[in-house]
């Protein structure tokens, strides 16, 4: 039995846990819900041996597990996959599992003992890996979930953490993963899942902790409770109503122009003659699994990657050049798309359209009027944070997106495009970045989603397209079932 | 927060000494008497206290150099050879400007050391931007280019006209920096040195270019998705390192040595690391910590006079303090350690350290 005795943990001023007990049994899938900063993420880690709680204790199996040592929670059983990957970005995906369990005491490092066993446990989870030799840096953010889960799993652990792992997995994979825990279960060990996604906590899951505002509000069987309730629970009032599907175009002059782009990354074609058009007002969609070029797309409208062949054109490039016409907001936010060691305010600076607008001539930085616009931002945007000299790194995920939709917006662009906005967000959240994208779009602004999420396409965009292996195959909205839609993300028919 | 920035330097300091003091102890001489005649030799006369000054005056323009290119992780570990190219260059043309007045030989000594130390700086750079050669090498390899050709240069072309020394013809008068109050030899680069280093600031934390610096430095992903120019960022950034170094072995020539020699530089550019560290890469701490070890190599002599213990042990003693000092706060290695690691990917939210700093 996994158990915490009111477990207590403060940052600062913020009291994360709040006396927090919590159980989960052997032989159990165990949900821990709750909204983005309710303490999920702290008492996994404290379990992991990553935190040490000022208050309380852990157990295992009745035996109390050394606060704050990773090392001494994996030598009881305990393996965790994180939502950010942990894992070493400069060396290969074989040398990072290596460091997990499938080598046990050995002293000599066999790489190939290693992709094997992993090649042998991604087989059995439908997974595909990455092709030998690929550095993790490299790696897409699904490619790299996958690596931690097998990572995990090498342990052969008797308890078994994961926190928001399922958000980047394909349809296929999804099925073939929980199919492996409910295994894990049938061996009698322990499985705690965080997650946002009630239906999955229900679907998957035999026990249900909810956690508001770092404190336990209710614990149910999966069988006695609903989505409805488990949402209110989390928020503690009404959760907001899911928004009406808007199948509807505006029919407006065309803003941005993709036109046959094509890029190659090591030798292999990363883009295949993507060609489309976003007319102002549009909410367009993008959707696929991970690793089909999406990641190449948006750095090559960034302007970070080179295209062998094509362009992107904006209809008006304005008088402040076309980076402050069209705003991205990264796949990654807490690699590509803050700096997390830098306050907030400088991190509005890294936006060009806004670097530009607060600096003087002489190449100083206004920087008192860039604090002042910091601080309505945040307020704007409603972002939580102590204000505009907190680095962002004391944020929660859901600031951070937020932070990152409020940079993105706040110059006011033509075009605005979004890799996998809302991961990691919760209801609330998520509804709240839905809904500034549906004002900007509503004021003019043409979207570009890009996302593995299509439940969220589905909801907010009048164009869709599915990419796979580099093309774009437009979806009109007559054909959007799910079946149709599963086959084109597989690449079995185009 | 703030007091932990002044308490712990001197809390890591008295650490420091106490274990100099049991390393003293352990080799039979008298703590107190060693302390005191390092401190005497640092501090304790006037005069004492400039030859100080003098020490620290080149520690705080390598450590400049070196905080600037840090700022960017552009690990410039060549601060001594741009220091000796800016030397070099404006040893050359000291001798050469016989009938120069003052007001305009001193200019041209300074901006020849700005432009050997920019160039040296500057290559490594470019090599960098363009061609991805790792910073860390190249500069470590044009130090031994650049000591060399000083040592070529005095030994051939710029060697005096008596040929006895291997050591340059002496700058004309007019391009020596005036030295107050005989015997101490004060100069005016001293302030310059400050105003650079309040230049360096205002730069780092005030300018649009200083911005996308420390962002390059940070993040070089996200510094890259948002259009920070990278490439020129770093040529330009090793070529004003490599002149603030330049400029400080021109005003070494210009106010202290008045010729080249071969031994111009004991190793500053190096020592400039641990001083920039420190301070945190911060250009105004360098003062302080420039002073400080300025008054350590300065003491060192006193202290070998007085008591006759080796000055190696000054070596030891500073080795001591940095180490303690970094022991006490391991931020100063986090810079560091993104060169090994490639871009840390801990979430910060997540670890006690960040989230109390909100």
């Amino acid at each position: 039995m996994l158990a915490a005795k009111a477990i207590s943990k403060r940052f600062g001023r913020n009291l994360a846990l709040d006396g927090v007990d919590f159980c989960a049994r052997p032989g159990e899938i165990h949900a821990l819900v709750g909204e983005n900063g309710a303490g999920k993420s702290t008492l996994i880690n404290i379990f992991a041996g990553r935190l040490r709680p000022d208050d309380g204790h852990a157990t295992l199996d009745g035996a109390a597990l050394r606060a704050g040592s990773p090392h001494a929670a994996l030598r009881a059983g305990i393996a965790a996959v994180y939502q950010s990957p942990m894992l070493f970005e400069r060396m290969t995906w074989e040398e990072n599992l290596a460091l997990g369990g499938f080598l046990g005491e050995a002293d000599q490092l066999h790489l190939d003992e290693v992709a094997a066993r992993a090649r042998a446990l991604a087989a059995e989870l439908s997974f595909d890996l990455p092709p030998p030799g690929t550095r993790v840096e490299d790696c897409s953010v699904t490619e790299r979930v996958r690596l931690e889960i097998i990572r995990a799993l090498s342990f052969d652990p008797r308890v078994l953490i994961l926190d928001e792992p399922t958000g980047v997995l394909a349809p296929g994979e999804l099925a073939a993963f929980l199919e492996l825990l409910r295994r894990l279960r049938a061996d009698g060990r322990i499985v705690v899942i965080v997650t946002h996604k009630l239906a999955e906590a229900l679907a998957v899951a035999d026990r249900i902790t909810v956690l508001r505002h770092g404190r336990r509000v209710a614990e149910r069987p999966a069988a006695e409770t609903g989505e409805a309730e488990l949402a209110q629970m989390m928020i503690g009032e009404l959760a907001p109503a899911p928004p009406r599907p808007l199948y509807f175009r505006h029919t407006n002059e065309p803003v941005l122009m993709v036109e046959h782009l094509t890029a190659v990354r090591d030798g292999r074609r990363v883009l295949d003659d993507v060609s489309l058009t976003l007319g102002a007002g549009d909410i367009a969609g993008i959707v696929g699994v991970d690793g089909n070029g999406q990641t190449e797309l948006v750095e090559v409208m960034a302007g970070v990657r080179a295209p062998i062949a094509g362009r992107t054109r904006l209809a008006d490039r304005g008088d402040n050049g076309p980076d402050a016409q069209m705003a991205i907001v990264p796949q990654n936010r807490d690699l590509d798309g803050l700096i997390l060691e830098m306050t907030l305010w400088e991190n509005l600076m890294l936006a060009p359209a806004l670097r530009r607008r607060f600096s003087r001539s002489g190449g100083w930085l206004a920087r008192a009027r860039a604090v002042e616009f910091c601080a309505q931002t945040l307020s704007r945007f409603r972002i939580d944070a102590a204000g505009p000299f907190a680095p962002a790194g004391a944020l929660s995920g859901g600031n951070r997106q937020r932070l990152a939709v409020a940079r993105a917006l706040a110059t006011a662009p033509k075009v605005l495009i979004a890799h996998d906005i809302c991961r990691g967000l919760d209801l609330r959240a998520t509804s709240e970045v839905h809904r500034m994208l549906r004002e900007y779009a509503a004021a003019g602004g043409a979207v570009l989603l890009i996302s593995g999420d299509l439940d969220e396409l589905l909801i907010l965009c009048a164009q869709l397209w599915v990419i796979s292996r580099g093309r774009l195959t437009e979806v009109p909205p007559e054909n959007r079932n799910a079946a149709r839609l599963g086959l084109l993300m597989s690449g079995a028919v185009r | 927060m703030k007091a932990g920035i002044i308490a712990k330097p001197i809390a890591a300091v008295i650490l420091a000494a106490a274990l100099i003091a049991l390393v003293l102890l352990a080799l039979g001489a008298s703590p107190f008497g060693v302390m005191g005649a390092l401190w005497q030799g640092a501090f304790g006369t006037w005069l004492a206290f400039t030859e100080t000054l003098v020490k620290a005056m080149p520690l705080v323009f390598c450590g400049l150099a070196v905080a600037i290119a840090f700022q960017g992780a552009l690990w410039n570990i060549g601060a001594d050879g741009q220091l000796i190219a800016g030397a070099t260059l404006a040893g050359a043309l000291g001798p050469a400007l016989t009938h120069w007045p003052h007001l305009l030989a001193i200019p041209a000594m300074l901006a020849a050391g700005v432009a050997g130390g920019a160039t040296w700086g500057g290559v490594a750079g470019w090599l960098r931007a363009r061609r991805d050669v790792n910073e860390i090498i190249s500069t470590i390899m044009l130090n031994f280019v650049a000591a060399q050709i000083l040592s070529a240069a005095v030994h051939g072309p710029l060697m005096e006209p008596s040929r006895a020394y291997p050591k340059s013809a002496p700058i004309a008068p007019g391009a020596e920096l005036h030295l107050y109050f005989a015997p101490s030899r004060l100069n005016l680069a001293m302030a310059l040195a400050v105003a650079l280093a309040a230049g360096c600031y205002l730069f780092l934390f005030r300018t649009r270019a200083g911005f996308e610096l420390r962002a390059l430095g940070r993040n070089r992903r996200a510094s890259a998705f948002f259009g920070i120019p990278i490439a020129r960022l770093t040529t330009r950034t090793l070529a004003l390192s490599g002149a603030l170094a330049g400029l400080g072995g021109a005003v070494q020539v210009s106010a202290i040595t008045h010729r080249l020699y071969e031994t111009l530089s004991p190793g500053w550019g190096y020592e400039a690391i641990a001083v920039a560290l420190v301070a945190r890469l911060n250009p105004l701490a360098i003062v302080a910590t420039a002073i400080f070890f300025g008054a350590l190599d300065n003491g060192a002599q006193a202290m070998q006079r007085a008591e006759g213990v080796s000055p190696v042990l000054v070596q030891v003693i500073q080795g001591m303090v940095i180490m303690i000092l970094l022991a006490f706060d391991t931020s100063a290695w986090s810079g560091m350690r993104t060169v090994f690691a490639g871009a840390p990917t801990v979430p910060a939210a997540n670890t006690p350290a960040a989230a109390s700093d909100a």
